[in-house]
């Protein structure tokens, strides 16, 4: 008890999402021959590395009490444009391409941000829009060819898989580790930095925000903005896995993104959650869409209809452990 | 020597209404100057400028006597202007460190053990005791209104703004806030106290402005006037006492038996009648648990012990729904949590109890007695708005209030349960909702008025109930009562009878 009243709430959230993580892996290594495994381990971890940047854009954009629904479309835009200009020009240095990714994901942001921020616009409309608008600058800018692995050099197709360390039988290639990296980079100045507070302090109570003389546009425009960054490095990512490259690429992952960082416990009408949790909300959604397949119980057709009510059933379960565990909080500070 | 603040000559212009006409206010370091005026008599407006939330639209504000252009609410801080409200303005998901210094510019990397040392001497300078990591969502509103306090002193601040921030404390939480603002104002701070209540006002304040109408009336030291004065100023013309009771109404049916109600580590042994046509006040401090009564004859809170009996019978609810179809309505304390949907129109807001009144045959809402309902109700309240489609939110706070007492009222209740029936409302105001409860019981119906302001409760209840500690202490009947035996029932300082 005394441990529990000493930890912070967000890190008790975190806390509650790995007990359910904990008990979804228990639960599948029960019903699945052969579940626990080094395989398990690399599939998830390689979509979680594109999932996790894109979760972590759409948390800071959550945070705000906004969201961004274009995510999809910017990943599928920035995959696809730096696939083409890496083709033309096979020997770009890397660093430039990856700048070249980001900064396309940071420009198409900067117009969410700017359409919401300073034009007003609810974020839910504006993104819905550019949403099928980055979409379609994709179908116009492809002339319905796709990118493929062929054309691509092989330090980018081979980066994501390079193995950089393991821990038992995980082993931890590449792309998942620079995504975790990033994840941390931008959780540490999420709690660290002076101006980060200031995104939450607009999603907790835009009134007083206001009042507290801190410039809500700038940092929801800033928020939007650094979502598209993330895109753009997702692109990047989704290019070096995949390395073949259509106009549907990134096809609903807004609402994927938007998954994560929920189940994650980010508040969605904002104020409150992390990235971490996002990350582990990331992991949990993959886990039961790639256990799922694996579970014959199910069948295909209802595969869809589970995973949604095992996402229901894990925000459930979060919400009220936390809870539970909030109040025991207060009891013990009450009681002092 | 220069105010530290002033206003110029200033007025305000919304498209064609004026808020603020050629108004003129000098501010000096160390003295608490208290701002009073009725609800929509500029105050907000003024506050707003003072504050760089909104700009003048003629006239001047001036700073140590140079004439200064307050562009946001930075801009303001920046002078040292910050200001307070009775609705805290706190981040819930933060914590007391964060919170204070989240209007803080300097320095990219946050150094969290220097934050909580520098809060806790902000805390302890207002001679407040407050755990730093505590998340802002679960303090008090007098904790929140010291955080914010704790704010604008980590920034310097040189003017402080207090908009009724005792509205909704406790008697010894207020006294404590007032005397936070004394020794701000002692420690060179000029200090806007405003508020409501005149008492309160005499006791702290040394200078005292009166506005009106968007209009400055006058400027005095608090010695040269008295209360009379004072309102007659605010609303230009004498009041009727308005905090003279009229006679009872009460007839000789026992409309309602409490005997012994409990909730168990809520409140303990409630027990009392009332009649017909009578006003039953509950007083007590905040704490008292008076509003978990009203709850529980509601419905809305699960009783563990004890008897109601009801129109002659035993009554046992479980939910809103069934008190309400017994004739019974609860106005709450909370007009905007629980009691109106703020971005729908009065009418709405009015049927919104009673709807299944207004269908037609094929269920459909019939519009046209909505709003003939509706009208009705504004002219009998005075509610004061061109039309009943206005949101509610657009009032002011007492006319809020009306809509609120008017939605209850539309259900034709037996029984009217009031909470806190005039909190934050004007003297006009206050008048008329105390005319329109004692209209409701000589009209046959029953009140039971929840209130923490004593004069009220002095002038609402035919026989007055007084609660500590969730233990009622005493029922007294009017004739008998005074603020002096109200309070040391409700302070504990006598025992109960």
């Amino acid at each position: 008890m005394g441990l529990i009243s000493r930890l912070s709430p967000a890190a008790l959230r975190i806390l509650a999402l790995l007990a359910v993580l904990a008990i979804v892996i228990l639960f599948f290594a029960a019903q699945i021959e052969g579940y626990l495994n080094g395989r398990l381990f690399n599939r998830i971890s390689s979509s979680v590395a594109i999932m996790a940047l894109i979760a972590t854009g759409q948390t800071l954009v959550i945070l705000t009490r906004n969201i961004d629904l274009s995510v999809g479309s910017m990943v599928g835009f920035a995959a696809f444009a730096t696939g083409s200009i890496i083709t033309n020009n096979p020997d770009l240095n890397p660093l430039i391409l990856l700048l070249y990714s980001a900064a396309v994901g940071t420009a198409f942001g900067m117009v969410n941000g700017a359409l919401v921020a300073y034009a007003r616009v609810p974020s839910i409309i504006v993104t819905l829009a550019t949403m099928a608008l980055y979409r379609s600058f994709l179908v116009e800018y492809s002339d319905a060819k796709s990118i493929t692995t062929s054309g691509l050099p092989a330090w980018l197709t081979d980066f994501p898989n390079l193995p950089v360390f393991s821990i038992g039988a995980m082993e931890f290639r590449a792309g998942f580790t620079a995504s975790l990296v990033v994840v941390i980079l931008v959780h540490l100045c999420l709690t660290q930095l002076r101006p980060a507070r200031q995104l939450f302090a607009v999603g907790s109570n835009p009134e007083a925000a206001d009042m507290a003389g801190i410039d809500a546009k700038r940092v929801v425009f800033a928020a939007f903005a650094l979502s598209g960054l993330m895109a753009g490095l997702a692109g990047f990512m989704f290019l070096a896995r995949f390395g073949t490259i259509t106009v549907v690429a990134g096809l609903g992952f807004e609402l994927k993104s938007v998954a994560s960082s929920v189940v994650g416990g980010v508040n969605i009408f904002g104020g409150s959650g992390s990235v971490i949790g996002a990350f582990l909300g990331a992991i949990l959604v993959d886990l039961l869409e790639t256990s799922l397949v694996r579970w014959a119980v199910v069948s295909e057709f209802w595969r869809e209809a589970v995973l949604g009510a095992l996402i229901l059933a894990a925000v459930a379960t979060d919400t009220l452990l936390s809870r539970r565990l909030a109040k025991l909080r207060a009891k013990k500070g009450d009681s002092k | 020597m220069n105010p530290v603040l002033a206003l110029r000559g200033v007025s305000k212009n919304f498209g064609m209404t004026a808020a603020l006409t050629d108004m003129t206010l000098e501010l000096f370091t160390g003295e608490v100057h208290a701002i009073v005026g009725e609800n929509g008599a500029g105050k907000s407006t003024m506050i707003k400028i003072m504050t760089g939330i909104h700009q003048p639209s003629s006239g001047a504000v001036e700073v140590d006597g140079a004439a200064v252009v307050l562009n946001g609410s930075k801009a303001a801080r920046l002078r040292g202007v910050a200001a307070i409200y009775q609705e805290p303005m706190v981040f819930p998901d933060l914590d007391v460190t964060e919170n204070i210094f989240i209007s803080a510019t300097s320095g990219l990397l946050l150094n969290r053990p220097a934050m909580r040392r520098r809060a806790r001497e902000l805390i302890a300078r207002i001679g407040m005791t407050l755990d730093v990591d505590r998340i802002a969502s679960g303090l008090s509103l007098a904790e929140q209104q010291a955080v914010e306090i704790a704010r604008a002193l980590s920034q310097d601040v040189r003017v402080l703004i207090m908009d009724e921030p005792t509205a909704s404390l406790s008697a010894h939480e207020a006294t404590e806030l007032r005397r936070i603002a004394r020794a701000l104002a002692e420690d060179g701070v000029s200090v806007v106290y405003i508020s409501h209540r005149l008492e309160e006002v005499f006791e702290l304040a040394n200078r005292v402005s009166v506005i009106r109408d968007g209009k400055h009336i006058s400027t005095k030291l608090i010695t040269e006037t008295d209360p009379q004065t004072l309102i007659a100023e605010m609303v230009g013309r004498e009041v009727g006492n308005y905090f003279t009771k009229m006679p009872s109404t009460a007839t000789s049916e026992t409309l309602l038996s409490v005997q012994g109600l409990g909730v168990d580590g809520v409140f303990q042994g409630i027990t009392f009648d009332l009649k017909r046509g009578e006003v039953l006040a509950m007083a007590g401090l905040i704490g008292a648990r008076r509003t978990d009564v009203a709850l529980a004859l509601f419905g809305m809170l699960k009783t563990t012990s004890g008897t109601v009996t009801y129109k002659g019978a035993p009554l046992k609810i479980t939910s809103s729904r069934e008190a309400i179809d017994n004739g019974i309505a609860y106005v709450s304390e909370d007009r905007r949590k629980m009691g109106l949907a703020m971005a729908l129109p009065i009418r709405w807001n009015i049927t919104l109890a009673t709807l299944q009144k207004y269908l037609s045959p094929l269920g459909l809402i019939n519009t046209g007695a909505e709003v003939a309902t509706a009208w009705d109700y504004k002219q009998k309240l005075n509610i004061r708005t061109p039309n009943t489609d206005i949101a509610v939110g657009n009032l002011s706070g007492g006319n809020q209030q009306k809509v609120m007492l008017a939605k209850w009222l539309n259900m034709a209740p037996d029984l009217l349960i009031v909470d806190e029936p005039t909190r934050g409302i004007d003297v006009g105001a206050k008048a008329e909702v105390h005319a329109l409860i004692r209209a409701f019981t000589a009209a046959g119906g029953t009140a039971l008025v929840i209130s923490s302001d004593l004069p009220e409760v002095l002038a609402l209840g035919d026989r007055i109930l007084v609660m500590r500690e969730g233990r009622q202490m005493a029922i007294i009947d009017h004739a008998d009562a005074s603020q002096e035996s109200i309070m040391a029932l409700a302070t504990g300082q006598k025992d109960a009878a």
